[in-house]
This record gives structure tokens, C-alpha cells and sequence, in this order.
């Protein structure tokens, strides 16, 4: 079976990479290149440089479009990548912004999982992660870490990486790969365009802009305890330090979104994704408690994803809060029938693990029948506030 | 020399820290303390007179030396409490608690000037991984002038209600601190800076000062802590404490009748000390309390209230709406207290008390737009009585049972053993 990994590109539209068609609001500020590291300029320009790819036209920012939130660009549930481009992945591309805080995966003090890199939380660090999709079939699909090398002493700035990794870096091609996943971690960490916290909501919580009616309504109903409890894993005050809000927590949950059958891997019955405890991931294997479990996304710059879940199931904000709120309550609106009528809930695990799913905080602690824990008009206003979370707000 | 001796000694007196006032027993015993080194004074003086006299006229006096205080310059302080609390209705939240141990010392360079110092653990073991606490309580110079007044330099205990400055477990009723004192009054409050006070010969006392304030920024509206003590949620405590913006304080206190003191304070701060991106530059902590206490006899009555309030706040609340503990604009208590010294028997000495106060740590909300207000706190109310049980003048032995008006299911049951030296 071909290793899952976690996305990055392809594309067969490679102009997303050069920026073209972005969003004004959603540009971030230009990086001060000037005041990187070598290292991390190096890291810029390895990201955009779709040489590095067996297609010749994937880079890392074909999935992670700066002009997107650095994350993809387009709307297909999971991109497309391989040798020619045509391979279909296995998860949706997450947004590589605001990261660098959640630090190595570990278990804290009463067993919670938290942090690591990728959906799953398998790389310890950005330039574990880095590595990745270099040699993923499905994404770069480079043979080897010497194939990467190979290509990269044929790149314009193939002279600065021996500049700055010394005359013989590429005699060694295992050490030059762990400088091009150290460059492309330094170019994450010093770019401040990967952390802008230039959002309406970041200008409100400093007093410089206000939010509108229904920004404010969806803003309490994201807070709320009772109602959205958003905020329960997407903290959205400030830290005791004063750290603008990150609006993840690093965490690990298991919501039991619906299967996506667009994805190819689905067509076999017996093929499921489930995060923490595999198959990508292989050390939590026995810990049949946490199969189905995904890292807790960034709601920063949601409003301008295409697709959402690990698995790209939906394609619209809306549908992603209604999901929220009425899985529970009406699943038949979400989960196909069986033969015999009754509703699949959480199809995309196996049975055994669907006892894992987070039935007991709200709003997910209803039953069919009951009330939703926000109506439509309130679903409204949730996704007007989470629209105040893109970058490059120009009051 | 020998009246600089009992210079000294009397200044001591009158430098009997405020913390003692309210502890009646505590008091006598160190007022009978330092009346036996003044006794002892006396009589080295006189025998040194008799030794003046006796000398040969030849003999050169002795060189001038610098006064040295009697007794000890160093003195070891401390008290603590050991405290369980036992829900009546969920004897599974049943808890027994080392709630502080608090070590001491008082030294004196020279008879007008001494350092001051408590250290506290909280909790019995304090860890990363443990609920522990450890704590500089009190660290402070102080400095005498004369008539009555004095100075004062570091981290010391704002003048505020009965209990702040005298929180000693054998100086209050009740196994636990009163709720007003320490959700309205976030006893044991204490801030850095500089100190006046004095006293008058007609028995008003009054404290200035300038020092630290609070810290909005750290308000958590996840939280519930600012619920149970706004202010303890925002305090410095003299850690690395934001000072752009300083605060100041006052107090005036009255004992000009035997038996009755009467008095109250007021401080107010701005709190956001140009913390970057903050939306209330203006918020501003006031705190005020009245009150009294009165011992006719072998009663012991008191009372106070306390009110606080957090102006400038409308932005930031904006930030927090739809929170469980936005930023309240209000909060206040008060309580009225009654005890009765039974006689002694021996060196144990019992006195019942009862004590009811009513309190609300959000009375009040401003600058949520239509439809987002929160909901105001409630106005909780708790009865408490019990007794303390003193053994001789250090120890104490407390029992009491509390009744929470809203939930019943705190009401518990309390006991406590404390010491204080």
C-alpha cells in the first residue's frame, strides 16, 4: 500500500505558487526577507522551487499558497501529486501558518495528546515535517533524500546552499537533506508572514478596530460554554502573557466526520484514516483509545480554506458549523443509511473505535430530537466572526 | 546610653506592627512581653547608675557606644493551619489541607530601623506537578521618626479591612478566612513600593502609600478565578510586577475609646501598564472598605464592608463576550460578626462566634452591546458558626459549620488547628 502522508501539492496549477489570483485580504504582509537567516532565505526559496518534485511541477507551496493562508489553493478535497501529477492523496492540505508553538507531540499531565506536526502529530519538529513530502509517492515522490539532492544541485541557488552549508554539502546527500528540511523550518519560523496576527480580530483585541453586530453575536456564541464551545479547543483570548490567541490548542479530538468517498482510498471498505493510532503513524498503534483522533487546526484563516477536516469532507463554512451543531441531534443529515435504514453514524471509523468519538462536551452532547445547540440565524453569526480571522486585515 | 535604651524600648511599643491590633490576646501577651524587658531595662539601669557612682573619679568615662537594643535583634516568627473541610452533603469532597505554614523574622539594625520578612508554602508541597505554593509574603524595611511616624520600603501588607494585616490563624474566627476578605479583599494582599504611617496621641492612625497595583492583562476569561476573587485574579504579588502605572492607598483608623476601633482605607491603580495591543489603557482598580470592631467585655463584635470596582474595561469586555468570566465593573461585600469570650479555664479559653456576610464578585457588567450581556454574579450569602478554641496564647483549635444560601451543597463542616508566634 502506497505510505499516507501528509499532504502537500501538486497541482497542475502551478501559477498559484507565484500568487497570482490572491485574495487582497487574505495577502499577507511582505516578508522581511532581508532580516532572515541565510538559512531560512535559502528555506524560500526551496519552498516555492518546484524542481525539487518528480512532476517538475510541485513545490511545497503549491499545497501551502502564501496568497492562501500557506495553505492550497484550490477546492479539491485532497491534492494531486506523484511523478505526474495525477496521484490523488490522503488528507487535506493544512495551513502551515501559526505552528510553530506546538512544539513535539507528548502526552501532558492527565494524558492529554498534544502537538507535533501533521495531522497526527508524528513529526517532532517543522523540519521532520519538511521532510515528508519530498519522498511521498503521492506528493513530491522523489525516490530518495539523494534524488531531492540531485535536483537541488541543479537549482539557480544551488551555489548559496554550498555557501552557506559548506563546499561539499552535497557529496553527502543525507546531511544536505537535513539542511534543506533545516532551511525550510528556519524560512517557517523567521517569515513573519507564516504568523502576521494582522486579523480584524487581532486589531479588535487591541482596541484598533470593532467587530460589527453579527461579528459580536458569533464571537459570544464561539465562546459560549453552552452554546458553539469553540473556544474550548480554539482558545481564542489572549494567553496570561499576552500572546495573541492561536485559536488551537494543539490538542487531539474526535469529532466523527463522515466519510469522504472522493478520496480513492475509500473505496476500500476496510481502508480508514485513523490519525493518532495509524496506519501513517505507527508508535500509538495499541492505543485503541485514540484511533480516530486528529490535531486540533488553526481557525486562523478559515474563512479562506476550500476544504475542511483532515479528510476535505466539506467545502464551505457553513456546512462545517452546522456539522458541529447538528450532528447529534440530526445525523441522517450527515451519515448515509444502512441497508436496513438505520443511520451509519461516524462511518469513517470502524465499528470498534466509534466509541471514541466526542460525545460528552457540547455542543455535541444531544440526542436526536433535541434542539441544536445554535439555530441557523446563530450559525450565521459563528461564521461572520470566524470570517474576522484572516490575515491581512485593512481596517 | 541608658536613655537610648529606654528610648528604645518604648519606641518598640509604638512600633507594634498593625498586624497585632486586632488580636486582642496576641497583643496583651506581647505587650506583657516587652513590660518585662522594660523591667529588666530598669534594673540595669540602676545598677549601672550604682556602678557610675561607685567609680574613681580618675576613671575616664567609656567611650561612646552606639545603642544596642535589648533582648534579641533577631527574632523567628510563624504561624500556620492546618484546616479540613468536609462538604456535609458530598462527603466525598471531604479534604484535609496543611492550608499554609508561614516562617518569619524580624531584625533590627538599630533601634529605629528593622527588616521584616515572611515566607509562605501553601498546600503542603509545592512542585510542578503539585497544587503547592511557595511565596515571599512580606519582605520590607522599615524606618521610625519619631512622633509616631514611620516609613517603609518593599513588599508589604495593604492596610485594608480587619484581616489583611492580621491574618494569623489565632487572630480571626472561623477555621477558613472570611469569604468578603478574601474574594472582595484578596487577603493576603500586599504590593511593592514605599509606606508612610503614624499615629496621633488622640488614637487615630493612618498609612499612606505608593506601590504596585494590578495587572488586567492577566485576566482569564476562561477562567473561573476572577469569578471567586476579581482583584486575586489580577494581583502582582510583588512577581516581576508591571509598574508603569503605580497606585496608592490611605487609611485612617480610630481607637480613640477603649474597646473600639473604627476605620477604613481606600486604594485605586490603573492596570494596564501599556501592555502592548491592550484595549483598556485606561482600566483603573479601585477598592474601598469601612469598618469596625468592638470588644465590650467579653464580647468581640465586628463588622465591614468592602466594595470594588474596574473602570475603563469596555473594550476589552467587548473581546470577552460570550466568555463564562468577562471583566465585572462592580463587586462588593460585607459581613457582621459576633463572639463571646467564655472565662478562661486555665490556659484554654473558648469563644463561640457566629458570622453572616453576603458578598457578589460580579455585581455588576457595563459596555456589552444588546444581547450580549452577561449575567450578573449572584449575591451569595454565608452563615458561619463555631468556635475557637485558644490554648494558651499560640494555639487554637477551630470548629465551625458553614451554610451557603445558593448552594447548599457547599454547606460543610470545618476544623482546624493554627499557631502563631
Amino acid at each position: 500500500m502506497i505510505p499516507r502522508l501528509s499532504l502537500i501539492l501538486v497541482s497542475l496549477l502551478l501559477c498559484a505558487c507565484g500568487g497570482g489570483g490572491a485574495e487582497p485580504a487574505a495577502t499577507p504582509a511582505a516578508p522581511a526577507v532581508n532580516q532572515m537567516s541565510s538559512a531560512a532565505r535559502l528555506g524560500a526559496k526551496i519552498f516555492a522551487d518546484t524542481s525539487l518534485s518528480a512532476s517538475g511541477r510541485q513545490s511545497c507551496a503549491s499545497c501551502h499558497d502564501p496568497a492562501h493562508g500557506h495553505a492550497q489553493s484550490d477546492s479539491l478535497a485532497v491534492q494531486l501529486g506523484g511523478p505526474d501529477g495525477t496521484t490523488l492523496g490522503f488528507r487535506a492540505a493544512p495551513s502551515l501558518r501559526y505552528l510553530a508553538g506546538a512544539g513535539a507531540f507528548r502526552f501532558d499531565k492527565d494524558g492529554t495528546a498534544v502537538g507535533g506536526f501533521d495531522r497526527d502529530g508524528r513529526a517532532a519538529t517543522l523540519a521532520d515535517q519538511a521532510k515528508v513530502p519530498f519522498l511521498a509517492p503521492h506528493e513530491m515522490a522523489n525516490a530518495n533524500p539523494a534524488e531531492v539532492i540531485a535536483r537541488l544541485r541543479q537549482a539557480s541557488y544551488a551555489a548559496e546552499f554550498r555557501g552557506v552549508f559548506g563546499d561539499a554539502i552535497f557529496d553527502q546527500p543525507d546531511q544536505a537533506y537535513d539542511r534543506v528540511a533545516f532551511a525550510l523550518q528556519q524560512f517557517q519560523l523567521e517569515d513573519p508572514a507564516f504568523r502576521p496576527f494582522d486579523s480584524k480580530y487581532d486589531l479588535f483585541l487591541a482596541g484598533k478596530a470593532q467587530l460589527n453586530a453579527q461579528e459580536l453575536r458569533g464571537m459570544a456564541m464561539f465562546n459560549d460554554p453552552n452554546k458553539g464551545n469553540c473556544a474550548a479547543c480554539h482558545p481564542s483570548a489572549r494567553g496570561p502573557n499576552g500572546a495573541p490567541p492561536l485559536f488551537t490548542d494543539f490538542s487531539f479530538d474526535n469529532l466523527g466526520v463522515p466519510r469522504n468517498f472522493k478520496i480513492p482510498a475509500t473505496a476500500r471498505a476496510d481502508d480508514f484514516d485513523l490519525g493518532l493510532c495509524g496506519p501513517d503513524r505507527t508508535d500509538l498503534a495499541a492505543r485503541t483509545d485514540l484511533c480516530g483522533a486528529f490535531k486540533v487546526p488553526t481557525l486562523r484563516n478559515v474563512a479562506t480554506r476550500k476544504v475542511f477536516f483532515h479528510n476535505g469532507v466539506f467545502d464551505n463554512l457553513t456546512d462545517v458549523v452546522t456539522f458541529y451543531v447538528t450532528r447529534d441531534t440530526d445525523p441522517a443529515r450527515w451519515y448515509p443509511r444502512r441497508a436496513d435504514g438505520s443511520i451509519d453514524k461516524f462511518n469513517d471509523l470502524p465499528a470498534a473505535y466509534r466509541a471514541n468519538v466526542n460525545t460528552s462536551e457540547a455542543p455535541y452532547n444531544r440526542q436526536p430530537g433535541m434542539a441544536p445547540a445554535l439555530n441557523p440565524q446563530e450559525i450565521a453569526d459563528v461564521v461572520a466572526f470566524l470570517g474576522t480571522l484572516t490575515d491581512g486585515y485593512r481596517p | 546610653m541608658n536613655k537610648t535604651i529606654l528610648a528604645a524600648a518604648t519606641a518598640a511599643l509604638f512600633a507594634l506592627p498593625l498586624a497585632a491590633r486586632a488580636d486582642d490576646a496576641a497583643l496583651a501577651a506581647r505587650i506583657e512581653q516587652l513590660a518585662a524587658e522594660l523591667e529588666k531595662l530598669k534594673a540595669e539601669l540602676q545598677a549601672t547608675k550604682a556602678a557610675q557612682a561607685a567609680a574613681p573619679a580618675a576613671v575616664p568615662a567609656p567611650a561612646p557606644v552606639a545603642a544596642e537594643p535589648q533582648g534579641p535583634a533577631t527574632v523567628l516568627t510563624g504561624y500556620g493551619e492546618i484546616n479540613y473541610n468536609r462538604p456535609v452533603h458530598n462527603s466525598a469532597g471531604a479534604q484535609a489541607d496543611a492550608r499554609r505554614v508561614v516562617l518569619g523574622f524580624e531584625h533590627r539594625f538599630d533601634p529605629k530601623t528593622k527588616v521584616v520578612a515572611e515566607f509562605e508554602w501553601e498546600h503542603a508541597v509545592t512542585s510542578a506537578d503539585d497544587a503547592g505554593e511557595a511565596a515571599v509574603e512580606q519582605a520590607y524595611v522599615e524606618r521610625e521618626f519619631g512622633h509616631g511616624i514611620r516609613a517603609k520600603a518593599g513588599l508589604f501588607l495593604m492596610p485594608t479591612g480587619l484581616l489583611n494585616t492580621s491574618h494569623e490563624p489565632t487572630a480571626y474566627y472561623g477555621v477558613e478566612r472570611n469569604f468578603v476578605e478574601t474574594a472582595i479583599i484578596p487577603t493576603t494582599w500586599r504590593e511593592a513600593g514605599f509606606g508612610l504611617s503614624g499615629e496621633t496621641e488622640d488614637g487615630l492612625t493612618w498609612d499612606a502609600g505608593i506601590t504596585t497595583g494590578f495587572d488586567l492583562s492577566k485576566w482569564d476569561a476562561t477562567s473561573e478565578e476572577g469569578r471567586e476573587s476579581p482583584l486575586g485574579a489580577i494581583h502582582q504579588e510583588g512577581q516581576l510586577a508591571k509598574s508603569r502605572d503605580l497606585s496608592v492607598h490611605g487609611a485612617l483608623n480610630w481607637r480613640g475609646v477603649p474597646g473600639l476601633l473604627v476605620g477604613g482605607s481606600v486604594f485605586t491603580g490603573k492596570a494596564a501598564h501599556g501592555t502592548d495591543n491592550f484595549p483598556a489603557q485606561d482600566a483603573r482598580v479601585t477598592l474601598w472598605d469601612m469598618h469596625a470592631r468592638w470588644t465590650p467585655g467579653a464580647w468581640d463584635l465586628a463588622a465591614l464592608y468592602a466594595r470594588g470596582s474596574i473602570g475603563g474595561i469596555g473594550d476589552l469586555n467587548l473581546t470577552l463576550a460570550g466568555n463564562p468570566t468577562p471583566v465585572p465593573s462592580a463587586f462588593y461585600g460585607w459581613y457582621v460578626q459576633g463572639a463571646y469570650h467564655l472565662p478562661r479555664s486555665g490556659d484554654y479559653a473558648l469563644t463561640p462566634f457566629a458570622r453572616y456576610e453576603r458578598f457578589n464578585t460580579a455585581a455588576r457588567y457595563s459596555a456589552f452591546p444588546a444581547g450580549l450581556e452577561p449575567q450578573a454574579g449572584v449575591l451569595q450569602n454565608v452563615s458561619t458558626v463555631g468556635a475557637n478554641l485558644r490554648i494558651g496564647e499560640g494555639v487554637v483549635l477551630k470548629a465551625d459549620y458553614q451554610k451557603f444560601g445558593q448552594d447548599k451543597n457547599l454547606d460543610r463542616l470545618n476544623l482546624g488547628a493554627g499557631f502563631a508566634f
